[in-house]
């Protein structure tokens, strides 16, 4: 840096000359890029609040400082104010050109002796937008008619850090001609550069943007997003090559806006995030890619101060910004890339970015020391980006190379994606011979399971047939079956031995005997009653009362019990269904002995013929009646309502088989008499 | 002494009860006789006894009325006595509550009654009568409880479904439960068999018999059972095929 400095303090070397007021012409007088620095006065008015009427009152003193023949960087806003004294002492008018370089404000005044100031043109890059036209307004005319002398004032306002070159020159017309020619040819060489330049990177954007179309990969994005910052930012620079068709002259700040954060947002946001989806750092290197993020997350958030601090005409700031920032990430940049050099082995497209920006760097740092003897060290930072050739070499070899890392992604990208495709349609031939496989197999499956199912449905046919015809049977066995069930009641047989056991134990044999003795012959009467399907009334009667004196003695008389039979009817000859009234009797029985009103269960048995083949039976209780019976669902009914059912169902089967009308109905006595309780149970049995 | 109260809805149950009580277990008094459920819980609130004989079937309820009409405010041991009973039989052998089948055999009385006689020395009753009202209560059978009375005389609960399986051990059962617990049961290996076959039990060989929630899986080519818990147990072959299609079946 000091050896930069000690390299570059040389040119600043100002050869004094003695300050002449007033510039004499005589009739020889016929300048050619004339130096006018001895005679030109100078006043700085570093508030910007002087109006012309003080200027020319206020006293101007000589200071050759001011003047440069470079580019030069003032770090300030440059308002100052130039005076010249012309003399005409030939007897022609004199009328010369005074060329002072190209500036942002320039207004152009002259004072006839002892009358007022007049302004003749005001003109400048920031004021001036007349197209090409205008780069023809920054001669400014200096006629003097013959024999009389004038004052000229110069005032020049330079807001941006970078000031043109200053450097007062007059010139008689065709040399000014000549001098404008010679100009125009350097500068068009210098802009024919640049419009090369753009017209490559148009093109390298417009392939990026045709290849995101193609393929949506965020890089292309970033790249043209990097290459459009650069061609906006040269199409800026060419802005300031004079005598050039220029694009944006009608908004001359567009300028400032886009030079040092354009600068910042090329190489830094744009560059960092396309370094990041390009290398795919995410995955492969994820630290790195955490700091490539941050770091342009913050150069953008510079970018915005630096819009900021345009906005408020402060140029030098962003200059500052852009040197700290330049110098601050040359080490760890270098660091980066060694770090992803030594990455590249495994991966090929780092190889790419790093030549990229390798080419780049070294561009920008040789474009740097180029400019660094003639400008000086602070002025120089500026030319960073200037579109020397060297530079712009360096851009377009690293768009190249970026241009080509992309191609070589894309490569890659298809490279995988066909390695998949072959593998995908390997798989689906794999798929189709193994559907091809499972639908023979289950060709056969289903023929196999066809015939089988056709078998097995003729068998079932036939099955169903057979159980149909056993069906009817077996229901009729089965009810039988359970009618014997139903009809010995365990809970009977077993308390009926309870108290014969007991007699026997109190050695009341006599009773024993009897108790024993009906017991055996119900017992008897029920397996012989259960093999039949019809008895005679007379044995029904027998049995009934044999029961009932059974369940009598069981209950110490707390029961009563009459058979009533009409004396019309021929006992031993009318026939009845077996064991159909039993079930009813013990229900009978069992309600006779659960109502608490009545002390003694009273039971009755009417026998009567209703019609001539129609007898009827009557079964009575005085118990809680079937409704209560059935609401209080009292144990042990289930067994008796099973009883009772079965018999219901056994009554409809001999409906059925003997198309007979057997009718059953049960009527609970408190329906008809609210006093009266108990059920009542009517059995008609048609004869046949 | 021990004082008893006998409930009966037939008189003549009740005096052979009785009857045969002052014939050969002279040291059983009783104190009172009654013949519904009212009566009886009116009778015991009364007179306090130790030993209640209860009938199953009586007009205005059930033994187990009387039973929750009167615990645990009083403690008694219960015996029942049926004439006939298929639907209550698994209730009261799972709270291993003595029941006595009319009519009544001079043996089985005086067995119930000399084990009762241990139990009030012992003076432990209420864990039975517990289990008998919560499975009497639980309609859910596969999560009833099981009292067990082991070969020390001490009795255990357990809930059926921690068992893992119970085996024959010549006049005992032995029972083991996925917690790992062994319990000698003082009771034969067919009792439990017989009570646990209308459950989600299953009878793999002679001598043993599993839970088939517990069973993990059937090893058809070695015979054999393994259970959740990781026990192998043999099978015979007929059983073999009879248990995979009850438990695919299920």
């Amino acid at each position: 840096m000091l050896l930069l400095y000690c390299y570059t303090a040389e040119s600043f070397a100002i050869t004094d000359r003695a300050p002449v007021d007033t510039l004499i012409a005589d009739h020889t007088f016929a300048p050619v890029n004339m130096d006018l620095r001895p005679y030109i006065n100078t006043l700085a008015d570093n508030n910007g609040s002087l109006t012309i009427q003080q200027v020319t009152q206020s006293s101007f003193t000589h200071e050759e400082q001011l003047f440069h023949d470079y580019p030069k960087n003032n770090g300030r806003v440059n308002n100052c104010w130039l005076r010249l004294r012309v003399k005409n002492e030939s007897d022609k008018a004199l009328s010369c050109l005074l060329f002072a370089g190209w500036h942002d404000y320039m207004y152009w005044y002259v004072q006839p002796p002892g009358d007022t100031c007049q302004q003749l043109i005001q003109t400048g890059l920031m004021l001036d937008n007349g197209g090409v036209e205008r780069w023809n307004h920054y001669a400014f005319n200096v006629s003097v008619p013959a024999g009389q002398s004038r004052t000229f004032y110069l005032h020049i306002i330079n807001k941006s850090y970078n000031e043109s070159a200053l450097m007062p020159a007059l010139f008689s017309a065709p040399a000014f001609a000549q001098f404008r020619d010679k100009q125009l040819d350097v500068y068009r060489k210098e802009a024919a550069v640049i419009q090369v330049l753009l017209g490559m990177l148009l093109v390298f954007f417009s392939i990026s943007i045709i290849n995101y179309i193609q393929l949506p990969d965020r890089s292309y994005i970033y790249f043209a997003a990097y290459i459009l910052g650069l061609i906006l930012f040269f199409a800026l620079r060419l802005e300031s090559k004079p005598y050039q068709l220029s694009f944006f002259h009608q908004w001359p700040m567009f300028k400032y806006y886009w030079d040092i954060p354009g600068l910042l947002f090329c190489f830094y946001p744009m560059y960092l995030l396309f370094g990041n989806t390009f290398l795919n750092l995410k995955e492969r290197y994820p630290f790195m890619e955490q700091v490539f993020t941050w770091v342009a997350a913050i150069v953008g958030g510079l970018i915005i101060v630096c819009m900021y601090c345009i906005a408020q005409e402060q140029y030098h700031l962003p200059t500052i910004i852009y040197s700290y920032v330049y110098f601050g990430t040359l080490l760890p940049l270098l660091a980066v890339f060694l770090a992803l050099a030594r990455r590249s082995r495994h991966h090929p497209l780092v190889r790419f970015f790093l030549y990229g920006s390798v080419c780049l760097y070294l561009a920008c740092l040789g474009s740097f020391l180029m400019h660094v003897r003639p400008l000086g060290l602070l002025s120089a930072l500026g030319e960073l980006a200037a579109p020397s050739l060297l530079l712009i070499g360096g851009v377009l070899l690293q768009a190249m190379f970026f241009l080509a890392g992309l191609s070589y992604r894309n490569k890659l990208v298809h490279h995988e994606r066909t390695r998949t495709q072959e593998l995908l349609i390997k798989q689906l031939n794999k798929n189709k011979e193994l559907q091809h496989k499972l639908n023979e197999q289950l060709e056969e499956l289903v023929k196999e399971q066809t015939t089988e199912i056709l078998r097995k449905k003729q068998e079932l046919e036939e099955q169903r047939k057979k159980q149909l015809e056993t069906e009817y049977d077996k229901k009729l066995t089965e009810i039988e079956l359970k009618a014997i069930r139903a009809q010995i009641n365990p809970h009977f047989i077993f308390n009926c031995l309870n108290s014969i056991q007991l007699f026997v134990m109190q050695r009341d044999y006599e009773y024993a005997q009897k108790y024993l003795s009906d017991f055996s012959y119900l017992i008897r009467k029920t397996l012989d009653f259960s093999r039949r399907n019809f008895i005679s009334l007379a044995d029904e009667i027998t049995y009934l009362t044999t029961y009932l004196g059974l369940e009598k003695m069981r209950f110490e008389n707390r029961m009563e019990y009459q058979i009533i039979v009409d004396p019309a009817i021929a006992t031993a000859e009318l026939e009845i269904p077996a064991m159909l009234l039993q079930p009813y009797v013990e229900n009978a029985v069992k309600h006779g002995m659960t109502n608490p009103k009545q002390p003694t269960g009273v039971l009755s048995i009417h026998f009567n013929l209703v019609a001539s083949d129609m007898l009827e039976c009557v079964i009575a209780d005085n118990g809680i009646g079937i409704a209560r019976s059935k609401s209080l669902r009292m144990l042990p009914n289930h067994h008796q309502s099973s009883g009772m059912e079965i018999s219901q169902n056994r009554a409809e089967l001999l409906n059925k088989m003997y198309n007979t009308e057997i009718h059953i109905e049960i009527i609970d006595r408190s329906a008809e008499d609210e006093a009266d309780s108990g059920t009542i149970v009517k059995i008609l049995i048609p004869q046949l | 002494m021990i004082k008893a109260v006998i409930i009966d809805d037939e008189r003549n149950s009740r005096d052979i009860i009785a009857l045969m009580l002052e014939k050969y277990c002279p040291q059983i008094t009783i104190a009172d006789m009654a013949s519904d459920c009212e009566d009886g819980i009116n009778k015991i609130k009364k007179h306090r006894p130790e030993l209640v004989f209860l009938d199953l079937e009586m007009p205005d309820g059930t033994g187990f009325d009387v039973l929750m009409g009167t615990l645990p405010d009083i403690p008694f041991e219960a015996v029942f006595v049926t004439a006939f009973e298929k639907k209550f039989l698994h209730v009261i052998r799972f709270s291993d509550v003595e029941l006595i089948l009319k009519p009544i055999d001079k043996q089985s009385l005086l067995q119930a009654v000399s084990l009762i006689t241990e139990r009030i020395a012992a003076g432990n009753n209420k864990e039975r009568y517990q289990v008998l009202l919560e499975n009497f209560n639980n309609s859910k059978h596969v999560s009833w409880k099981l009292l067990i009375p082991d070969t020390n005389g001490e009795a255990h609960t357990i809930n059926i479904l921690a068992i893992d399986y119970l085996e024959a051990q010549t006049e005992n059962c032995f029972f083991r439960l996925s917690s790992g617990v062994l319990i000698s049961a003082a009771r034969p290996f067919r009792y439990y068999a017989d009570l646990f076959t209308s459950l989600r039990f299953y009878q793999i060989n002679n001598s043993q018999m599993v839970q088939l929630s517990n069973i993990s899986h059937v090893n058809a080519a070695t015979s054999k059972v393994v259970l959740k818990s990781g026990i192998v147990l043999d099978i015979t072959e007929r059983r073999q095929r009879d248990l995979i299609t009850k438990m695919t079946h299920r």
